[in-house]
């Protein structure tokens, strides 16, 4: 997860991978336009994706962006 | 690990194992840096350049043919992220290094000191590129 002073970016995506008939990270990375490395540094928290990235990642799995990702103040 | 990081090694490996011998081989005493032109040493940076060349070629057909997928993808906004910082900080070096030989050395140095010093600007700016870029994706920014 990515620290800042203030809180931390929290991701439901390896779950919604594992509901989605456990989508690799590959298969999202072709749906929205990312490396599969790059998908899994933003599932791990390593990297914040932009805001198109993160609507069209919760476009992908057909949720709310908020279903998505969440904001979890320290 | 991501193709452009494996990239990044290959390169930097590459640089190290051609330019660093140059530059040892340069400042061993063995050449007359104020002579120009220096026939000897022009020859050794021509080796370590080709030498550079061939490493780097092949490495790359060598990374393409391992990782065919990775290497046809385009870079994401991950990638293009890490190549700008890198290249920015990269871009601050290579400024400072060109304001050192082309401002500074002249009044005290000359020959083959003031190239060995912009090589050495050049391959130092290449390492904080490529460095940056490792560190990248390493942290993943």
């Amino acid at each position: 997860m990515k620290n800042t002073s203030s809180g931390t970016l929290q991701n439901r995506i390896r779950t919604l991978r594992f509901l989605n008939g456990e989508m690799t990270q590959a298969e999202l990375g072709n749906k929205i336009g990312v490396t599969r490395q790059t998908v899994a540094a933003i599932e791990s928290g390593k990297y914040s994706p932009t805001l198109e990235t993160a609507f069209r990642i919760s476009d992908a799995f057909d949720v709310r962006l908020d279903e998505v990702f969440s904001w979890s103040r320290h | 690990m991501a193709y452009r990081e494996r990239v990044a090694w290959l390169t930097v490996s590459a640089m190290l194992v051609t330019l660093v011998p140059f530059f040892a081989l340069a400042r061993s005493g063995r050449f007359d840096l104020s002579e120009l032109p220096n026939g000897g040493l022009m020859v050794a940076l021509a080796i370590a350049t080709v030498a550079q060349v061939l490493i780097i070629g092949a490495g790359h057909l060598l990374l393409r043919l391992r990782f065919r997928s990775d290497a046809s993808e385009p870079p994401d906004e991950r990638d293009r992220l890490i190549e700008r910082r890198s290249t920015r900080w990269a871009y601050y070096v290579l400024i400072a290094g060109v304001v050192l030989v082309g401002v500074a050395m002249p009044f005290s140095s000359g020959g083959w000191q003031i190239i060995l010093a912009a090589l050495a600007a050049v391959l130092i700016a290449e390492l904080v590129h490529y460095g940056l870029v490792i560190i990248g994706y390493r942290r993943t920014v």
